[in-house]
Parts: structure tokens; C-alpha cells; sequence
């Protein structure tokens, strides 16, 4: 997930997710120069899911510090890195000497048999090709769209002809791969809920009920339409959306 | 005379008996009345653009822009009281009641009232409960409800708007900024969204089972309805924002300011 949010001077601040992940502890322990700290700031007032996880980091960081500490500090910490350095290099001089490779893979000669040189001839050709195919792909595949949520009827013609000899996934199968994945997902996630619902009150049971079973009666509905007729995208699309929604519903009250 | 104080001893007595009685039912109750409701209240120094991430499992959350650098918090804790240890760690405020209160299954409802500066930005969630935020203008506004429950945002100017609900309707009253990303999502209930009128957006609506999808004055030749009414999609205006708003089993309905 990428956020542009603007900064107060009209330019945009772009930080990835990944990237303030990795940096949240820096961040955290005061590493960081004061231009990456606002990018992390800024990122986290609009990424929930970042925000969460500097959520956890910071809590940790607090309950170190409020506790006392545990670990034994050597008397003379810089004697005992002495010590230390001197076992690493006294273990390095003992090792064995690493042979010096006899000949590199570019020095050898190409001596290569006909049969060899043919079918890396043919791998590359195959290759080459296949990049091909998925270049163009991308290029003709209409852009703000789920490949999962679309039908036959929104196909390009390239994609047709490509999932028809096998190289690509129709709709229906993207969307069946699809709901197998959130499926596996529900499973999990209801039987974490079923371990926990013992312990909710009557008032949280009957909400979750209730809502679990709206989405129920959604997800029917929807699965009928799509029955009678597989190139309904919009439904498609609804299905998906319910099913993310329930998963959403079963991981939220599982950790009640 | 003895026996007029023999009397009179007897009626003060049993006046004292009776006072005493009084005394008791009112022992009785008044710690229980204590109990039943227990105030948290605390006020954190904050930048003008502090984050609020607050998770609260039942209850309602009011959450209101002030023009002060500093973040109010009044909780009102239904018994049994649950635990609130909010927490501020570089200019956000985390309040977690799930996380601070895991593994207890009885708690009461926790109903916040928040003050924050008007630039916050403000994230919250609830498993139950009403959401409400109003005079907010910072870069985000989120609420989320798990499950039952409204969600009220007025008088809003925020970049980034979320309200998303399971059964329970959904009312936002602001500013559609440029380049700002609207998204309002709900099981069941309405969603109304009421906008000014010069407002600029691309729209998205889906009302898949109801197809009530009332677009009022924002109705225009740029908008389509496609899936034999369930979707309406279009612009107002130059479309530099993005509003998507999709609600499964209720209406939605567009109000002019």
C-alpha cells in the first residue's frame, strides 16, 4: 500500500508500507534523521495497518522500559568485547585455507554437445516468449479492475485466446481460486471464533449472530445470481466483497 | 411522669430504629450506584496534528475538534469497569480497550468522550456502539464498527474519510477536498452523505439488493447507472477525488449543503 498525503509545504510525502515497517524500530529508538521520521509520521496518521503494528512496537518498548532490568551488565562491557574479538580472530587464523576455485564457469570452454546448446536455444526462446506474453497481458488488461471479479464478456481478445490455450485463468476460474483462498481463510478464523464465543456476553454473541448471518444471506444471494448467470461481474464483485467482509467480522471478534 | 418518659423513650426509639433502617437502604444502594458507572478522565499535551487510534469493544465513542493543543479523554465505565490505559507515544494517542482488557469476558460498555485538536487526525473502531466525530479537519477520519452500530461525522474537512458498518446507518456531513479519498461501506442501513454543492468527485455507488441509489441535486449526464440499477457511476465536477460508497441491503442518498 502506498499513501501520497500532502505535505504542509504542498509537496508529497510517499512512503510505502514495507519501507515504514522496516524503519518503525529505528524510528522508535531515535535513528532515524528528522526527514524519515516525518515520512514514518506521516504515513502512519493515514495506515491503519502500520499504525497497529507501531502500536505493538511501541507498547513492547514501554513495558521494557517500565520493568526492571533483567539482563546481567558485565562489570567492564568493553574488556568483555575484547575478549570476544580476540576468540573470533583467533578461530578465523585456525581455519583451513579455501582452496582457490581451479577454473570459473567463464573460463571453461563452451564446450557444449548439440543436444545441449538446442534446448538452451529453446529455453531461452521459451522464456523470452512467455515474458512476451505476460508484457502484453498486462499492457491490454483494463486498468481499476479485479481479475477475479471480471466475466467472459469483459475479456480482451488476447485474453481469450490465451486462457483458452491454458496460459492464463478464465474469470470464473480466477474467481473460484479466489473464493477458495477466502474460504480457507473463514475456516481458520471461525474456528478461532467458535473457541472464544464462550466468553462473550449475550449482547456480543447476538450482534456477531446477527451480522454473520446478514452476510450469510448475501453471500447466498449472490452465489445464486451467479449461478444463473457466471458473467454477472458486479455480483461477482459483491461476493468478493461479502466474503472479505465476513472474514473481516471473524478475525474482529476473535480476539475478544 | 415516669410513664410519659416511658413513652416518650419508646417513640424516640423507635424513630432511631426507623432512621436507622433509612440509613441502611441508602448504604445500601449508594456504593452500588458508585459501582455501576466509573469515570476515567485525563488530558495529554498534543501537537495540532496529533493521531487518535482508539479500539474500544461496546459503547459509544464521541470524539469533537477543539481549537486547543491537547487531547481531553472522558470515559464514563459501565460495571463491570474495564481497564483503560491510554498511551501516547510520539504524537499518536492509543487507547486499546481489547487489547488492554484481553481475556476478561465481563466488561461493561466504555463510553468516550474525546476532545482533539481540530487538525487530529482520527482513527477509531468499536465492536459495538455508536461512532461519532464532528469538527474534525485533520488528514484522516476513520470509524469502524464491527458490527451493530451508527456512525456520524459532521462538519468534517478531512483528505481521507472511512466509515464502514455492519447493521447500522451511516450519516457524514462535510467537505469533498480535492485529490481526497471518500469511502462509506455498510451491510444494511442508510448511508447519507451530505456534501456542498460545488463539490468535485468521482462516484461509485452500489446498492446492490435495494438499487437505491438517490443522487438528489448531484445528478448529471456524466453519471451511469449499469447493472440494471445497482451501481451508479460518474463525476461532479473536475473528479479529482474518488468517493466509493457501497452499501449491500440499504439505501444511499446524496444531500446537497
Amino acid at each position: 500500500m502506498e499513501h501520497g498525503t500532502k505535505n504542509l509545504d504542498g509537496s508529497f510525502l510517499k512512503m510505502n508500507c514495507e519501507d515504514c515497517q522496516q524503519n518503525i524500530s529505528p524510528h522508535l529508538d531515535g535513528e532515524l534523521d528528522e526527514v524519515s521520521s516525518a515520512s514514518i509520521r506521516t504515513h502512519l496518521s493515514v495506515c491503519a495497518p502500520c499504525a497497529k503494528l507501531y502500536e505493538d512496537f511501541a507498547v513492547i518498548l514501554e513495558s521494557c522500559r517500565d520493568g526492571a532490568p533483567s539482563e546481567i551488565i558485565p562489570p567492564n562491557s568493553q574488556a568483555l568485547w575484547c575478549r570476544i574479538n580476540n576468540l573470533i580472530e583467533s578461530e578465523l587464523s585456525q581455519e583451513p585455507p579455501i582452496e582457490a576455485p581451479r577454473k570459473t564457469w567463464l573460463s571453461r570452454g563452451w564446450n557444449l554437445t548439440f543436444s545441449q546448446a538446442t534446448a538452451g536455444v529453446l529455453a531461452i526462446a521459451f522464456i523470452s516468449s512467455l515474458l512476451t506474453v505476460v508484457g502484453i497481458r498486462n499492457y491490454f488488461e483494463p486498468s481499476g479492475e479485479d481479475f477475479t471479479s471480471r466475466s467472459d464478456t469483459s475479456q480482451t481478445t488476447l485474453e481469450k485466446i490465451l486462457s483458452k490455450v491454458g496460459l492464463v485463468e478464465t474469470p470464473q476460474q480466477a474467481r473460484e481460486r479466489r473464493m477458495k483462498e477466502q474460504q480457507a481463510a473463514i475456516d481458520y478464523w471461525t474456528k478461532r471464533v467458535s473457541e472464544r464465543r464462550n466468553q462473550w456476553d449475550a449482547k456480543m454473541r447476538d450482534a456477531f449472530d446477527r451480522n454473520l448471518n446478514l452476510i450469510d444471506e448475501s453471500v447466498s444471494e449472490y452465489t445464486t445470481i451467479l449461478q444463473q448467470n457466471p458473467d454477472d461481474d458486479l455480483t461477482g464483485e459483491m461476493l468478493d466483497t461479502v466474503l472479505n467482509d465476513k472474514m473481516d467480522l471473524l478475525r474482529e471478534f476473535s480476539d475478544l | 411522669m415516669a410513664r410519659i418518659l416511658k413513652n416518650r423513650l419508646l417513640f424516640l426509639t423507635g424513630r432511631t430504629t426507623i432512621q436507622l433502617l433509612l440509613l441502611s437502604v441508602v448504604f445500601l444502594f449508594a456504593p452500588a450506584e458508585g459501582a455501576a458507572q466509573r469515570r476515567f478522565s485525563k488530558t495529554y499535551p498534543a501537537s495540532p496534528v496529533v493521531r487518535l487510534t482508539l479500539t474500544n469493544r461496546s459503547g459509544t465513542v464521541t470524539v469533537e475538534g477543539w481549537d486547543r493543543p491537547e487531547v481531553q479523554v472522558q470515559a464514563y465505565l459501565e460495571a463491570p469497569a474495564a481497564n483503560v490505559n491510554p498511551l501516547m507515544v510520539d504524537g499518536i494517542l492509543f487507547i486499546n480497550i481489547v487489547k488492554d482488557n484481553y481475556g476478561r469476558a465481563d466488561i461493561g460498555n466504555v463510553n468516550f468522550n474525546i476532545r482533539v485538536p481540530a487538525d487530529a487526525a482520527v482513527d477509531i473502531e468499536t465492536k459495538i456502539g455508536n461512532l461519532n466525530v464532528s469538527s474534525v479537519r485533520g488528514a484522516l477520519v476513520r470509524a469502524k464498527i464491527s458490527s451493530d452500530g451508527d456512525i456520524t461525522l459532521t462538519n468534517i474537512n478531512a483528505q481521507r474519510v472511512m466509515a464502514e458498518n455492519g447493521i447500522g446507518n451511516i450519516f457524514f456531513d462535510g467537505d469533498i477536498r480535492a485529490n481526497g479519498i471518500y469511502r462509506f461501506t455498510s451491510m444494511r442501513g442508510d448511508i447519507n452523505l451530505r456534501v456542498p454543492f460545488n463539490s468535485s468527485f468521482k462516484l461509485i455507488a452500489t446498492a446492490p439488493s435495494t438499487r437505491s441509489i438517490n443522487l438528489g441535486s448531484f445528478a448529471n449526464g456524466n453519471m451511469r447507472f449499469v447493472g440494471d440499477g445497482r451501481r451508479v457511476t460518474g463525476q461532479v465536477g473536475d473528479g479529482s477525488s474518488t468517493l466509493t460508497v457501497t452499501n449491500q441491503r440499504g439505501s444511499i442518498a446524496f444531500i446537497r449543503r
